[in-house]
């Protein structure tokens, strides 16, 4: 990438003033192909990129400001109601008092979590052998691998009310006398997904950290084991720091990942409406949209969604470069 | 590279006299369809397995038209969006069985095809169920034809109650008194479940109460959800899990599904289920054979609670490449031996007059009860376009979970869900 944004000072050695200075066209003409190179290269990808991911954001931006239902989809026709949608959205009260409080308070502890247990698993790999590595590795990886409906299932059959494991396991201690519906309270249900998406979410943590970590280099941090740094001094003084962007990335990526999740929380019971008190932003978009065949105020809710990561992600990537530059 | 254009032409012609074929004829379009393939969507959910049905079906369908028919089943509860997606994407199949308060909303989108002029073509039009043809008919022409109908009443497990001396109750204070028995002297069953995401189980109580749904007044429609009687009624329905405890606390999330589970599993003793079940029960469950009864669902103090008439209808889409073959199977389907067969086998009502007679006589102890319920019981949820909308936002089931949960007293409930419903039906 870097190659091609910069292109090589070879060039600037041959559009440098020739000495006789008489032909200023051919010059110009000598710069713009320069400054094209990159592009022409760029342009297959950039190309790929417009057609795959922002005709279909400018599609979705379209169907926010038109009233559209199944009748428009079947005949093709738009229909335009300017910013309705996004009135009746920031009017909506279950958007303040429930939806965003969902989203965003599930999304940092989601975040947070995934992020330090996926460090913690990382800092144990790298101390083990090889061999020990590749077995832990492994068995990680099928975390990684199963199936979010799958996993969310299985989290289900764990918590179910009446014949699930957790119910009968504190029943069988006698820590509760009653089956207890762990799906109807919105703490209780966030935090099921909470364990669901962490259990998911963590081995992608894991892998990228430790790859940041084998490349820490072994001197530094001998040499300040031999200057008293316990292990946690060590952590923060020295290999957070060393492997700060390999942190932006995967927290960014978890930021973008939890905010969206869907199927998760849509399939668990409840989740799909019926309990009111658990909807997020994906799946109020959604019961909206396909629903009630109101897709344009489902894309309402989707731009929503996409300026709210757009701006979390900014603002991370900004105090990182300047950080950096610092 | 004129061998080439010659194949190029060579295909050109055959697909001009394939279409022609196809498209040429009228009466005789069934028979010469051969190699045509007809895409079909039914439902799935509570109803027994129809595997076996409707490979006999389809053989009969070649060997009468000459082309195949390719049977997909989808889920009820997937079932309304993978319709929309298919509409959106332009990939929905020829034909499809629409459950009967989604028949008005596709035509409403322009999606389906109308059938009137064939039904009156084949003389069927004094034969259909009226209440199927009322939710089957959109801007005074039909989009989905009758196939059956199917009523809620309430099973129970008659070896329970002989063993506890027990008579099925006939008012709704006597519900109370045999669950209340169930409940001390078999404390490994679930006398009477509510279940909190299936609205189909609250409106008989609803309306035992003497409430109503929705009805409309002039051009709007008005909830009666959060009025006495309606409230009554829920407050009756939800006491007998959060009151009496005939529930449990898992049934505050189940859907219709997870009540037969578990009473496919021997878990329930009484509940509110469709006439299709006690087939799908025996499928599932042989042991409760010869341990099922049924009843009408009681009234208050003395009759019958009414219960929602469901029913599906088919309806052929407008995607269709052959509106003539498509129709040919509706017509299978839904007349004759066919019709009569699934009705036997399911434990559904014909869509058709003359069949559903016969059916009414029937002296079967699992389907009289059932008959009767939909004679005397039957019952309809609002007649508009609209109230997919609400059971998509599941207005009524949010309402009845928040009961059960304890996150609303019935008073809150009732109030937001009647206004949610009034906002919806009468939205753009």
């Amino acid at each position: 990438m870097t190659v091609v944004l910069n292109p090589p000072p070879v060039d600037e050695g041959r559009i440098a003033p020739s000495p006789t200075g008489g032909r200023p066209p051919k010059r110009r003409r000598l710069v713009t192909m320069t400054q094209a190179r990159p592009w022409l290269l760029l342009a297959p990808a950039l190309i790929l990129l417009a057609g795959l991911l922002l005709w279909p954001l400018a599609r979705v931006f379209l169907f926010s400001l038109q009233d559209y239902g199944l009748r428009e989809i079947v005949s093709g026709e738009s229909n335009f109601i300017g910013l309705d949608n996004y009135a009746e959205i920031f009017s909506d009260a279950s958007l303040w008092n429930v939806v965003l409080p969902n989203t965003i308070g599930f999304a940092l502890v989601a975040v947070s979590s995934t992020v330090i247990f996926g460090t913690l698993v990382a800092l144990l790999m790298a101390s083990l052998s090889p061999l020990w590595r590749t077995i832990v590795g492994s068995a990680v990886m099928v975390a990684w691998a199963m199936p979010a409906v799958t996993g969310t299932y299985v989290w289900i059959w764990i918590f179910d009310a009446d014949q699930g494991l957790v119910n009968e396991t504190l029943k069988g201690l006698g820590l509760m006398d009653e089956s207890f519906n762990w799906f109807t309270n919105p703490v209780t249900f966030y935090g099921i997904v909470a364990l669901n998406i962490v259990h998911h979410g963590f081995p992608f943590v894991a892998i990228t950290v430790l790859a940041g970590l084998l490349g820490v280099p072994k001197e530094m941090l001998e040499a300040a084991e031999m200057d008293g740094a316990g292990p946690v001094r060590r952590f923060f003084q020295i290999v957070y720091p060393t492997i700060k962007p390999v942190f932006s990335v995967v927290v960014i990526l978890s930021t973008i990942w939890d905010f969206k999740v869907f199927a998760q929380i849509y399939l668990m019971p409840g989740g799909s409406g019926s309990n009111r008190e658990v909807l997020n932003l994906g799946v109020w978009s959604y019961v909206e949209s396909f629903g009630q065949n109101r897709y344009g105020f489902g894309a309402a809710i989707a731009v929503l969604l996409t300026v709210l990561l757009l701006i979390i992600t900014a603002i991370y990537v900004r105090t990182l470069f300047k950080e950096e530059k610092v | 590279m004129q061998k080439r254009y010659l194949s190029i032409a060579m295909a050109a012609v055959v697909a001009l006299a394939l279409s022609a074929c196809s498209g040429g004829s009228t009466a005789g379009a069934a028979t010469d369809a051969k190699g045509e393939t007809l895409n079909v969507w039914i439902m799935q959910g509570t109803n027994p397995g129809s595997d076996a049905f409707f490979k006999s079906v389809g053989q009969e369908f070649t060997k009468e038209t000459g082309a195949k028919l390719n049977v997909e089943f989808v889920q009820w509860a997937d079932a309304h969006d993978r319709f929309v997606t298919a509409i959106a994407g332009n990939t929905t199949p020829d034909v499809a069985e629409t459950g009967n308060t989604w028949t008005a909303e596709f035509a409403d989108a322009g999606a389906l095809a109308p059938i009137g002029e064939k039904v009156k073509e084949a003389g069927l039009e004094d034969d259909l169920v009226k209440g199927l043809v009322e939710s089957g008919t959109y801007d005074g022409d039909l989009y989905g034809m009758p196939w059956y109908a199917g009523v809620r009443s309430i099973i129970f497990r008659t070896d329970v109650f002989e063993e506890l001396g027990l008579t099925p109750p006939t008012t709704w204070q006597e519900l109370v008194d045999v669950a209340t028995v169930i409940q001390a002297e078999r404390p490994d069953l679930i006398p009477f479940p509510v279940p909190g995401d299936a609205e189909m189980l609250a409106y008989p109580w609803v309306w035992g109460a003497g409430g109503d749904v929705s009805v409309q007044k002039g051009e709007k429609w008005e909830s009666g959800l959060a009025g006495d009687q309606a409230r009554e009624g829920i407050q009756f329905y939800t006491d007998l899990a959060t009151k009496y405890g005939f529930s449990t606390a898992g049934a505050t999330t189940w859907k219709e599904t997870d009540v037969l589970d578990n009473f496919a599993q021997g878990k329930v003793a009484m509940a509110i289920s469709g006439s299709w079940t006690p087939a799908t029960l025996l499928e599932k469950a042989p042991e409760l054979d010869g341990k099922l009864g049924a009843i009408s669902i009681p009234g208050k103090d003395s009759g019958i609670s009414p219960s929602v008439l469901g029913g599906s209808h088919l309806s052929v889409f407008n995607t269709a490449k052959n509106e003539d073959l498509a129709w040919a199977f509706v017509e299978m389907m839904s007349t004759g031996q066919y019709a009569q067969d699934w009705a036997d086998q399911t434990g559904y009502f014909p869509g058709l007059e003359s069949l559903l007679k016969k059916t009414m006589k029937s002296d079967d102890p699992l389907v009289r009860p059932f008959a009767e319920q939909m004679v005397d019981g039957g019952a309809s949820v609002p007649v508009t376009p609209k109230y997919g909308a609400v059971q998509a936002k599941k207005t009524t089931n949010a309402m009845i979970q928040a009961i059960l949960s304890g996150q609303k007293t019935v008073d809150e409930a009732t109030k937001d869900a009647a206004a949610e419903m009034d906002e919806i039906m009468n939205g753009k």
